[in-house]
């Protein structure tokens, strides 16, 4: 009996857990596949004494559990949705803190001759050797946030009907396994460089795939940290959301995202306040909020 | 208050789904029902001979095999998967059968779960059955293949019990037939794996519908084995 | 030469000796019957001589031919073996009773005739189509007992057959087994019914604690039984 009670009290001490104050992120799979949550935990654990975890999700589902008042902050890369998410009142500040480019990747020896510096160029080649049956093309099909990017190249190429076309894939998975997909079939696909250059780092030649478009600036994704509506869900730990955007857009923050390499990679480029650089418009006003947070909180 | 609702809107659109006959559910759904049903039928006619030899002979690490098998009863999808994945995959030695990502693999995978399900459920049949049957048919001189039938017809209520688990196993799962099938829309995506699916992307209540019409599905093929077992279970 | 003849058979089960060296002869076209207090290894002797079980040592030959693993099933088809739980298959009486006549190859036609005989020995022709395990005891022991009629063994054993039937279905049973007697089969009856050994049998061993106590033609063995043991089991006084 009194092995069972202590049983009994190791359980709940295990189910409640210890007391640690824990921020949850909600965040893409691009982001914690790459490794980069797992390489920012200790930094910003040490600075600021609450423990990190994030919930790996496909972008919609990322929405769906930040809307649900089940995570404390989302770092995502849709911008359309962000920007629908704050407007429709679930989210109060979105701040873009750092971006990574996409690559296109086909079979070995680029059979479609699809590659050039332009993606327009590139996805124009592979969609009309696609077309004349000697291309292959894997989309995510799953409504992420790289899935929304394809979708714009796309529609900014003029083509339109592809979804129900032969040489159009849609995999309804997650970034590796979409990579995976195209290279046992010899297809071409779009990739985050991390998640492409990490699965060509652990599978070597057997994943039959390579660059064929990188560079251009409509390949570039941005990343945002959005604060969520703690009037909807008060249990939000509004306070350690706010220092994770904080430990994110810090200058220690941008530089540890700057350094971070996969496979000998940068995959991730600090962008906090400069986001005109690449081509998207100026934060000013965002950031000026960011920064009167960041000193009110280092006056009290 | 809003997870009932989503619950809600989850069993309407279940039933819109249904009505409207959606071609794409349609096939999914069809897709579904054809890999889950061959992998049990191919899981079946391996398992049960198999069973059969194992718990009518005795030989030595009997035991052992047995264990194994009960063990592999349990064994998780996704690593079904990704060995058949490893076999399947252009660098793997079944490379040459081109059928990854195609239904055909993922009713390999789905039949390798299956297999030990038919296959232990099998053995433990025959053992639960009365020592003296087996004593009883050699005394009478029943020969090989006629002993095998006696006790096979003996077990049946136990392998539709087999076939139920294994169909039900089959149908559930996600973890092998998302990495071997590639839950590529209009070929190889299934109940499973379009729930996943929908899971990701956020709309919960079309996943909640999918996951309606596969209880339903399974629900159906269950009352109809049921019912067969009903009608032939024992007087004794 | 003895139908069936055994020479210091011997079987242990988990350190427990249940047959301490049996030796007895059994002749063709007899009927006789061993009986004993329960654990005598009354059950165990007739398994041996079924080719069920070996035995540790000693041998058993059967028409002088000896019993090993290889030739037991080719010596088992001409023997019948009645268990005292009888076990029937899930199939109507007809064709439990065919069952052991289609194991031997034997073309439909004839297997027809042959279960209708026998089921009209055991006075079981009107249940016919039922299922066999429907019947209660009685009727299930008539259908173990047609189903080793009916491919005409030359030696029958049968372990308790009777135990726990009533009287009419004990009257049957009986009246099957004297007629196989009366056919020249040899009959080899396992019971604790002393009375029912008298009533048929024409020869009586006694086994107790594995070992053959006694065995006499039976009218000797009730009236003049040579150890003292054998009285006092007749009358019912063995403290076992």
């Amino acid at each position: 009996m009194a092995s069972a009670g202590v049983i009994l009290v190791v359980l709940a001490a295990a189910f409640f857990g210890a007391h640690t104050e824990k921020v949850i992120v909600a965040t893409t799979t691009s982001t914690s596949d790459a490794g980069l949550m797992d390489y920012l935990k200790p930094y910003f654990e040490a600075q600021y004494g609450a423990s990190l975890s994030w919930l790996s999700l496909g972008s919609g589902q990322a929405f769906a559990v930040a809307s649900r008042g089940d995570a404390d902050v989302l770092l995502v890369h849709d911008r359309e949705r962000e920007e629908q998410f704050v407007s429709s009142g679930y989210g109060t500040l979105k701040v873009t803190v750092f971006y990574n480019d996409f690559v296109i990747v086909g079979p070995i020896g680029d059979p479609a001759k699809a590659s050039s510096h332009d993606v327009k160029i590139c996805l124009g080649r592979i969609a009309s050797a696609g077309k004349s049956g000697n291309a292959l093309f894997v989309s995510r099909g799953d409504d992420s946030g790289t899935h929304s990017l394809e979708k714009r190249l796309w529609s900014s190429l003029g083509i339109e009907d592809y979804e129900n076309s032969n040489w159009y894939i849609s995999a309804g998975s997650g970034m590796a396994a979409t990579l995976r997909l195209a290279g046992e079939i010899g297809a071409y696909t779009i990739a985050d460089r991390a998640t492409f250059f990490s699965l060509k780092g652990s599978m070597g030649s057997a994943l039959k795939l390579e660059v064929v478009c990188e560079g251009d600036t409509a390949l570039l994704n941005p990343y945002s940290v959005v604060l969520l509506n703690s009037s909807r869900h008060p249990q939000i730990r509004e306070d350690l959301a706010l220092d994770f955007l904080l430990f994110i857009s810090s200058h220690v923050g941008q530089q540890l995202i700057g350094s971070y390499t996969v496979s000998g990679q940068r995959v991730f480029f600090p962008i906090y306040g400069s986001t005109q650089s690449i081509g998207l418009p100026p934060e000013d006003e965002v950031v000026a909020i960011v920064e009167a947070l960041r000193s009110q909180g280092s006056g009290e | 208050m809003e997870g009932i609702g989503i619950f809600l809107e989850g069993i309407s659109k279940a039933f819109g789904l249904i009505l409207s006959s959606d071609p794409e559910i349609l096939r999914i759904t069809v897709l579904s029902l054809e890999v889950s049903m061959v992998a049990t039928l191919v899981g079946a006619a391996l398992g049960m001979p198999l069973g059969f030899l194992i718990s009518s002979r005795s030989f030595h690490g009997r035991s052992l095999v047995v264990a194994i098998i009960n063990t592999f009863m349990g064994v998780p999808p996704v690593v079904v998967g990704l060995v058949v994945y490893l076999l399947l995959s252009s660098s793997g030695p079944l490379g040459f059968l081109r059928i990854l990502y195609t239904p055909q693999a993922m009713i390999l995978a789905q039949a390798l779960l299956t297999f030990p399900v038919v296959c232990g459920l099998t053995i433990s049949s025959i053992l639960a059955l009365d020592p003296s049957l087996k004593e009883t048919l050699k005394s009478l001189s029943a020969p090989r293949l006629w002993e095998a039938a006696i006790l096979l017809k003996e077990i049946r209520v136990g392998l539709i019990t087999a076939l139920i688990a294994a169909f039900g196993a089959a149908i559930s799962e996600v973890g092998a037939i998302m990495m071997v099938g590639g839950n590529i829309l209009g070929y190889t995506r299934a109940l499973t794996t379009a729930i996943m699916l929908y899971t990701n992307t956020g709309e919960f209540a079309l996943a909640i519908a999918l996951g309606i019409i596969l209880l339903i599905l399974s629900f159906a093929v269950n009352l109809t084995l049921t019912i067969i077992q009903m009608k032939y279970r024992k007087r004794r | 030469m003895a139908h069936v003849a055994l020479r210091s058979v011997r079987k242990s089960y988990s350190e427990k000796e249940i047959l301490k060296g049996i030796s007895m002869d059994i002749q063709r076209g007899e009927l006789i019957s061993i009986v004993g207090p329960s654990g005598s290894g009354k059950t165990t002797l007739l398994r041996i001589i079924d080719g069920l079980v070996p035995p540790d040592s000693g041998e058993i030959r059967i028409d002088g031919n000896r019993l090993t693993k290889e030739n037991a099933p080719t010596i088992r088809a001409r023997v019948g073996m009645v268990f005292q739980k009888p076990l029937l298959f899930d199939a109507s009486v007809y064709d439990n009773v065919a069952l052991s006549l289609k194991f031997r190859g034997v073309p439909n036609d004839l297997i027809r005739k042959k279960v209708e005989e026998a089921l009209d020995l055991v006075k079981l022709k009107d249940l016919a189509k039922r299922n066999a395990l429907t019947l209660s005891g009685g009727e299930a022991q008539r259908v173990a007992l047609a189903r080793t009629l009916v491919y005409d063994p030359d030696l029958i054993l049968l372990d308790e057959p009777t135990a726990n039937l009533d009287p009419a279905n004990v009257q049957i049973i009986e009246r099957a087994l004297t007629k196989a007697n009366v056919e020249m089969k040899t009959v080899v009856l396992v019971t604790h019914n002393i009375f029912q050994a008298r009533r048929i049998a024409k020869r009586v061993a006694l086994l107790l604690d594995g070992a053959v106590i006694e065995i006499q033609d039976t009218e000797s063995f009730f009236n003049r039984p040579l150890d003292p043991r054998t009285r006092l089991f007749i009358d019912g006084d063995l403290v076992y």
